[in-house]
């Protein structure tokens, strides 16, 4: 059990974490700066040379701050869906949202489209809406009469996204020319990241976790069951799908721009309740700081391992955090679920 | 304060629920039992509008249940489960203040009056103590001690409980219905319960719904539900109802079957059993879980082994309340007896007036005869040494079992009826 100044501090030690983490993130690279030299051209306007200038303002911030986004989004998508489907093994992607977006960039890069819509390149959109079009094909096929049970939902979810990895699969070998190109992208990478991927996501991302922090309450009361939730004042079925939406928007934003990273969405929010428990108010905002350090650290790692050459970040994610969860799970040994 | 019309309720075609009405008024205690499958839980939750019914209205406070959301409807009625189990590590406190939800706004801020609230709550479940503990933590009574609460803190007008004490040692059931009383009593809370537990509701509530294959069999005052007939009729099982002596409620007490190795379903077997005063009830109802014929005789109306007999079904052989056994009824006696495979004499005293009974025996010198010998045969004669005199005498020539136990008596009749059976 968590009390409120245990919270504040782990909240406010965090909240350091992520500046630090930030800062040094923005020195390290293929020129590495000192970080006391990043915080003065950041914020106090240091004149420097016009490449140094771009390499802070126009390669490595937004690449960190679109980790933190991605990291951040899952990981608020990953505590949604786990809280409303009640199952400690879900991801954000346990919708099929993954492969919806994969099908559709690989229909993008197979087909060589080439479309464009207020500036924004052909990838991101088809995975956006490729996402998004799954999601909305598995929410119907779950839903029975007005209710949505959860178990129906998971299974609609694990099925159309098997389905669509068979069409991606498909795909790939009639394209065996993009395989790399395509294998790439849904290994996830933030190398390509720019201010004009941040905002073609943050509007979704924004809108997303509006509508999820509008439900947020109510989420404790689910966890509880949804018989009790609804006894207790809860309109069940109506907060669940805003919360599905909600994350599923979260997440379809976060996939457009970064490719499917596995593993964070499965483990930060676990890592989260451990330090603070399941109270989603708590939970909330501990696990999307967490999820976003957790992110920029691997895309760090990613940079640097092995440079000048990239390795994808999902790879990093998974390295990293597989094991780190399993000796949190031999540690604390207690239930966390 | 609830009143249910007609309500009807299918699940896949199936009718769960019809002809469903009765009224609970204000600060009323009301049971709701039935036998597995009767629908209680059913009834329970389209009360609590977690299912719609097909058919029928059911109104709170002379509002319809569905024009209440759940926000307002969670405000006039809480609910206490059957399965508290919470897979969440939330503390206790926590917990209860989840009762406040449908008075805190969006953003579940707390104010000091819901602070006040829970303290209250927790004091009065006696579960201050573990308040920061988690949920998980504690046992099954303690637990749904916390669900009380946090349905308290609701400040409901209605309480539906759904089988509160079905996982719960004895001590927890009692506390658990003590805290309820309480709260319908102190709170003015009325209160609706469902319980298979017939014994421990009775001791509580009000009024009692009996429920039957989805319909009310009886509703009532306790004493006018829990009855032989009803009980026996619904739950198709012998019982008997005695009273607690502390609450005069009624009590239901099974009648275990007695053992036997192999049921008897011969019609052409039948046994004839001599017997009087109530000793013969227990050998009546053995033979009737081995489905065998019995007739029983001479017994004075009224006697109790005869209303058992009668109950039962059997042959009876009878003469009028205390008056002693007459010529007439001798012969169809020992016609009786004839047609008989087995003939039983229970452990019942012989005077004057039933000594004919005895007497006949010594007719059928090949049929097995099975005495039960558990008293003293001195202590059962009234007739100065007649009767023992006469027992001893058929034993030396007739063919005289004496048997001590039901088991015994069981193993000989189905060794008996093997024996037949091979014939």
């Amino acid at each position: 059990m968590q009390k409120k100044t245990n919270y504040l501090f782990i909240i406010l030690a965090i909240i350091v974490s992520l500046f630090i983490v930030g800062i040094l993130s923005l020195s390290f690279g293929s020129v590495n700066l000192s970080p006391i030299k990043v915080l003065k051209i950041l914020f106090f306007g240091e004149e420097v040379k016009q490449s140094l200038h771009i390499i802070i303002k126009q390669i490595r911030l937004p690449r960190i701050i679109l980790s933190f986004l991605v990291g951040a989004g899952l990981s608020i998508a990953g505590v949604v869906f786990q809280g409303v489907i009640r199952n400690p093994m879900v991801d954000p992607y346990i919708v099929g949202i993954s492969a919806g977006a994969g099908t559709g960039v690989t229909l993008a890069i197979v087909l060589n489209l080439q479309i464009s819509f207020l500036f924004f390149s052909t990838i991101p959109l088809m995975a956006f809406f490729g996402s998004l079009l799954t999601v909305y094909i598995v929410y119907n096929l779950a839903k029975t009469k007005d209710k949505v049970p959860v178990v129906t939902f998971l299974l609609a979810g694990v099925a159309v996204g098997f389905v669509l990895n068979a069409v991606m699969s498909f795909l790939m070998v009639l394209g065996t020319r993009d395989i790399h190109k395509i294998v790439y992208w849904l290994l996830g990478s933030l190398s390509t990241a720019s201010w004009q991927d941040i905002r073609l996501m943050l509007p979704y991302f924004i809108v997303g976790n509006f509508i999820v922090i509008f439900f947020l309450k109510d989420l404790n009361l689910i966890l509880l069951g949804e018989t009790d939730a609804q006894h207790l004042g809860v309109n069940v079925e109506r907060s669940k799908k805003y919360l599905i939406v909600g994350a599923s928007l979260i997440t379809a934003s976060v996939v457009s721009v970064s490719g499917s990273i596995g593993f964070i969405g499965l483990i930060v929010p676990h890592i989260a309740r451990m330090l603070v428990g399941p109270d989603h108010k708590k939970l909330f905002p501990t696990a999307a700081i967490l999820g976003g350090i957790f992110l920029i650290i691997s895309d760090d790692l990613a940079r640097i391992l092995l440079a000048p050459m990239e390795v994808p970040v999902g790879i990093i994610t998974a390295l990293t955090g597989g094991p780190y969860f399993i000796y949190l799970l031999r540690k604390t040994k207690k239930e966390i679920w | 304060m609830l009143k249910l019309d007609n309500i009807e309720f299918s699940y896949e075609k199936q009718k769960i629920l019809h002809d469903i009405n009765f009224h609970l008024e204000k600060n009323e205690f009301i049971g709701i039992i039935g036998p597995n499958g009767s629908g209680k839980s059913t009834l329970l939750k389209n009360i609590s509008k977690l299912l719609d019914p097909d058919k029928g209205f059911i109104y709170l406070d002379s509002n319809l249940l569905n024009d209440y959301s759940y926000k307002d409807l969670a405000k006039k009625m809480a609910v206490v489960p059957q399965d508290t189990d919470v897979n969440f590590n939330f503390s206790v406190y926590d917990l209860v203040m989840m009762g406040r939800n449908p008075y805190q706004d969006r953003w579940g801020r707390v104010k000091e009056d819901d602070k006040r609230k829970v303290q209250e709550a927790l004091e009065l479940t006696d579960t201050l103590k573990f308040k920061d503990k988690s949920i998980q933590n504690l046992s099954g009574g303690e637990r749904q001690r916390v669900i009380i609460a946090r349905a308290i803190v609701q400040e409901p007008e209605l309480l539906l409980l759904d089988e509160p004490t079905a996982s719960l040692d004895i001590n927890y059931q009692r506390n658990i219905f003590d805290l309820v009383s309480d709260l319908n009593e102190e709170l003015e809370m009325s209160v609706l319960a469902v319980s298979h537990d017939l014994n421990l509701i009775s001791q509580y509530c009000e009024r009692l719904i009996l429920l039957h294959q989805g319909k009310i069999h009886s509703i009532g005052k306790v004493e006018d539900v829990i009855t032989k007939e009803n009980i026996s009729e619904v739950y198709n099982t012998d019982v008997d109802i005695k009273y607690n002596p502390i609450t005069e409620r009624p009590y239901v007490i099974i009648i275990p079957r007695q053992r036997g190795s192999q049921k008897i379903v011969d019609k052409d077997f039948h046994i004839h059993l001599i017997c009087g005063g109530g000793t013969g009830k227990d050998i009546m109802n053995l033979l009737n879980d081995l489905d065998i014929g019995v007739s029983t005789g001479v017994l004075n109306r009224g006697d109790s082994d005869w209303e058992e007999a009668k109950r039962l079904n059997y042959e009876v052989v009878e003469i009028p309340p205390f008056a002693p056994i007459d010529e007439e009824a001798v012969k169809e006696n020992e016609q009786k007896m004839k047609k008989a495979n087995l003939i039983i004499i229970s452990d019942t005293p012989f005077g004057w007036g039933n000594l004919d009974n005895i007497k006949s025996l010594a007719n059928f010198k090949n049929k097995d005869i099975l005495f039960m010998v558990n008293n003293d045969l001195e202590q059962r004669d009234f007739t100065e040494g007649k009767f023992t005199e006469l027992y001893k005498h058929i034993k030396k020539n007739n063919n005289v079992n004496e048997i001590k136990s039901h088991k015994e008596l069981c193993n000989f009749i189905n060794s008996k009826y093997e024996e037949i059976s091979y014939d």
